[in-house]
């Protein structure tokens, strides 16, 4: 199968020579096949939502190269890589603009990598067309077209950004721990919206996730990281036979051998330093 | 009458420089001091190519360019070289007193004995009323300044329909995305900064446009005359929030026009009162300061009551 996207070694360090350096990236290589939907796990500061970031050219790298479906982006601004790539944030609030109509935020997700012109952004036909998308979620909202999107909840909008990011399938969809500020209850609904939007339209998927829980049940393979590395990478039924508690296990052991290293370290200094 | 009829005049056409701080302060939420600068550069175009015998509509239109370039000047400064939105407007408004005292050659240029669209109205107004006087309302008009309020309403209605159809179309739509929500428009393919750099351009541009007009009807442009505009768009757009509760796009634009009206209508006013003339900055500048914080300390105290 083709790979779709491939990461070549790419590093990024913030706030380099200061006290506050972080070592996000340590030389992460990486290659997605396409239509395949991956899952990206990792403690706080693993570099996880640090990784998408890097794909979404939210941020230049320090070094290594990105490529997307055959086209090397490693330069491109965020705003022109978004032609190829759909995205959903954690935040509710960064995917919507909230005084605006849902019908006008869909009229701007519609163009996503287009040349915008002077011609009506909410066409009667266009308007039809998000009306009967909307319609799918069957949650009522295509009745309110001509709301503000600010006054819909979180769930509500996540769901919204997520049909937005995905209008015009993207080569790539970016899904950044997108349920980790709602209730579960919304969080459930946006999580089988997911699993329908991506197999529908074969969509080729990194998704960010907090949640060992969706880890397992989602996707056909899973990276796990830890301090800016990958340091496991599983796929195919392997995928598929993973629990939590395999996955809780991995992630100790990890910690541990950390553990070790450090007290190995603290040992060899007391003895010769 | 006399006094009516002109703070309507005024009023219109200082409506277009509400609707251009409306594109940055609302839209964009940025406090963009250019206008006060590029208010005068519209009026010293137009003004300077009148003189020249230039056709006025061509003269006015030169000067709504030259107010873009301005606002060019200062949307590149925010976006490109990265320099604080406030400072970039303090630079390009403090650059733009030299060039316009350069555009006219002197601290004022009178059109007085130019074609303009003042004199065009005084002809028009005379063809139509049939003399120099008009009655309105059992008072006594010059047949000019009505000729005047009528072309000044056809033109500013005008140009807010546009502007209203400019925002609902692929690109104004995306700009006014881009102001509420930067990370959306750009994870949608949109440049933020190249939209920032575009409504600063409309927006000086409107403010020029209005200075062009405001010259023409008042006679001369005046290095001076640009001072303390963009508080004066302020308070218009504010009285506008207030009669409208404009939360959408039309609403918004009809009550800048309203307000900006409504503002001179009250200003002349107090003038004729007996206010003095060098206290109307002070009282505009209290006015929009008290209409930005009462909403906050009422917000606080409802708060308060509720807790």
């Amino acid at each position: 199968m083709s790979v779709m996207l491939s990461l070549n070694a790419i590093r990024k360090t913030f706030n380099p020579g200061t006290a506050n350096e972080v070592r996000a990236l340590r030389g992460v290589s990486l290659e997605i096949e396409a239509e395949s939907f991956v899952i990206v796990v990792g403690s706080n500061g693993s570099g996880k939502s640090t990784l998408l970031n890097a794909v979404a050219g939210s941020f230049l790298l320090d070094e290594g190269s990105i490529t997307i479906a055959g086209q090397e982006v490693t330069r491109w601004p965020e705003h022109r890589r978004a032609k190829l790539i759909g995205r959903v944030f954690q935040n509710p609030f960064s995917g919507t603009a909230p005084a605006m109509s849902i019908a006008e935020n869909f009229a701007v997700a519609a163009r996503r990598g287009q040349p915008r012109g002077l011609s009506w952004a909410l066409s009667h036909r266009m308007h039809a067309a998000i009306r009967d998308r909307v319609q799918g979620l069957r949650s009522g909202m295509d009745d309110r077209l001509d709301n503000a999107i600010g006054s819909l909840s979180g769930g509500q909008r996540q769901a919204l950004t997520l049909l937005m990011a995905t209008w015009l399938a993207p080569k790539l969809l970016l899904l950044d721990e997108h349920t980790a500020a709602l209730d579960p209850k919304s969080a459930d609904k946006v999580i089988e919206l997911t699993r329908e939007v991506v197999e529908r339209q074969r969509l080729t998927t990194l998704m960010v996730t907090h949640s060992m829980q969706q880890a397992v049940n989602l996707g056909d393979r899973l990276i796990m990281m830890h301090k800016g590395e990958v340091f496991s990478d599983v796929r195919g039924a392997e995928k598929k036979r993973l629990r939590v508690d395999d996955l809780l296990a991995r992630f100790d052991a990890v910690r541990r051998r950390e553990c070790l290293d450090d007290s190995a370290a603290e040992l060899l200094r007391k003895t010769y330093v | 009458m006399n006094l009516l009829l002109g703070a309507w005049t005024i009023g219109l056409i200082m409506a277009l420089l509400a609707v251009g701080v409306f594109i940055s302060f609302r839209v964009f939420g940025m406090a963009d001091i250019t206008v006060d600068g590029s208010i005068t550069l519209g009026a010293a175009v137009a003004a300077v190519l009148l003189v020249r015998g230039i056709n006025p509509v061509l003269a006015t239109l030169c000067g709504f360019l030259a107010g873009m370039v301005a606002g060019t000047v200062t949307g590149v400064m925010c976006t490109r070289l990265r320099i604080n939105p406030l400072l970039a407007g303090i630079l390009t408004m403090t650059a733009l007193y030299s060039v316009n005292l350069r555009i006219m050659g002197k601290s004022n240029v009178s059109l007085a004995s130019a074609r303009s669209l003042g004199s065009w109205c005084e002809t028009w107004g005379e063809r139509w009323f049939h003399g120099s006087q008009v009655p309105v309302a059992g008072y006594v008009a010059a047949s000019r300044d009505v000729a005047m309020l009528a072309a000044m309403l056809i033109a500013v209605s005008f140009v807010s329909l546009l502007l209203y159809a400019f925002f609902k179309t692929q690109l104004g739509t995306a700009m006014r995305a881009a102001g509420d929500s930067p990370q959306m428009v750009r994870a949608l393919g949109g440049s933020v900064e190249n939209y920032q750099v575009i409504g600063l351009a409309l927006s000086n541009g409107l403010v020029a446009l209005s200075g062009a007009l405001l010259a023409q009807y008042q006679g001369f442009s005046d290095a001076q005359m640009g001072i303390g505009m963009v508080v004066w768009g302020l308070a218009s757009i504010i009285i506008g929030e207030a009669l409208t509760g404009g939360h959408s796009l039309g609403l918004a634009i009809v009550g800048s026009i309203m307000g900006s009206v409504l503002f001179r209508l009250v200003v002349a006013l107090v003038l004729r009162w007996g206010l003095n003339p060098n206290d109307l900055k002070l009282i505009t500048a209290v006015f929009v300061l008290v209409a930005l914080v009462l909403p906050r300390l009422l917000q606080r105290r409802k708060a308060a009551a509720t807790a």
